[in-house]
């Protein structure tokens, strides 16, 4: 079974169908998951900020980190659930738009920034967290961030367009 | 001249004219707007998390109160100008959408809170520790700001 088909199989399922024709549920969900960019996006380029020496340069990373992390992972998970529920209420017309698919592809590259931070800096942290200047790979990795978050953003709001 | 003289004729214009006729000049637009909303709603979740004593509690508020309100407010201009920019191509469709109402009445008191109410409370000495009228500052304040953004979203839905 192609992925096409397999899409247009989830899409028709009661439950899909359900939240698609729903004129509470469907708003409901998708405004849940853009509202919940506050928690995720809004709180993630905060960290992202604070590397780039953008804001709070005399608070160390590893403090900011561990205080807003606690709440942009739940933030995250929102963005997980309500996106999923999206995909599987259109699933065949999503999975067949460019930007969908370049969303896509950008929180991957997203995922293997933040793994690299986690490996590379993230251990040695202690070393440089209040020293003046920021490791310039982890600027780096901060600057990739912010560009590919905003890529996520804008490619999510194309998506609805049919263009 | 009369506001409804000033709409006209940004609606006559040459260059709200490229805005309306672009496949693509709207939907980019409407990205920025979220950036916008995306910096605003996330400095004031970190704002009000600390005024409210429930997270972010090892960072100084005075500090938090000077740095991420810069970003607050960067945020929320960003988001008044894109919006600005959706508005004026098709202003007679928005004016009538009571979602479109309702987000300018909660982006007004919203503001108003902000600048009158919110900013004295986080930058005076009480606004580091947990108090009952901290946590209701805060709960008005994530409230308005979330007001005017689901009215935003509800803007597509009721037409």
């Amino acid at each position: 079974m192609s992925i096409v088909s397999w899409c247009h199989w989830l899409q028709n399922t009661a439950w899909a169908t359900s939240i698609r024709q729903s004129d509470f549920l469907f708003p409901v969900i998708e405004g849940s998951h853009i509202l919940a960019l506050s928690l995720s996006v809004g709180l993630i380029i905060m960290l992202d900020l604070r590397l780039l020496r953008l804001m709070l340069p005399t608070e160390r990373v590893s403090k900011i980190m561990h205080q807003v992390m606690p709440w942009a992972l739940p933030g995250f998970a929102i963005m997980f659930v309500t996106g999923l529920l999206l995909f599987f209420a259109q699933a065949e017309k999503v999975y067949t738009n460019g930007y969908f698919r370049v969303k896509m592809l950008a929180l991957v590259l997203l995922g293997i920034n933040a793994a690299v931070y986690q490996v590379k800096f993230y251990p040695a942290m202690a070393e440089w967290d209040l020293s003046e200047s920021v490791p310039r790979g982890a600027k780096m990795i901060a600057a990739v961030s912010l560009v590919f978050w905003m890529v996520v953003i804008a490619c999510g709001r194309l998506m609805a367009y049919e263009i | 001249m009369s506001l409804q003289h000033l709409w006209q004729m940004s609606y006559d214009s040459h260059t709200i004219d490229i805005l309306r006729n672009s496949k693509y000049a709207i939907p980019i637009i409407q990205s920025f707007h979220l950036f916008g909303i995306t910096a605003l709603l996330g400095s004031m979740v970190i704002l009000n998390l600390r005024l409210s004593g429930i997270g972010l509690r090892q960072l100084p508020m005075a500090l938090l109160a000077k740095q991420v309100w810069r970003w607050a407010i960067g945020g929320l201009l960003l988001a008044i100008a894109s919006g600005f920019l959706v508005f004026l191509p098709d202003p007679a469709r928005y004016a009538a959408n009571y979602a479109f109402r309702t987000k300018m009445v909660a982006l007004c008191v919203a503001v108003g809170f902000q600048f009158l109410i919110y900013r004295k409370v986080i930058r005076s000495g009480t606004a580091e520790t947990r108090s009952f009228s901290n946590i209701m500052v805060a709960c008005c304040s994530l409230s308005l700001w979330f007001l005017v953004g689901w009215a935003g979203r509800a803007i597509a839905f009721l037409g």
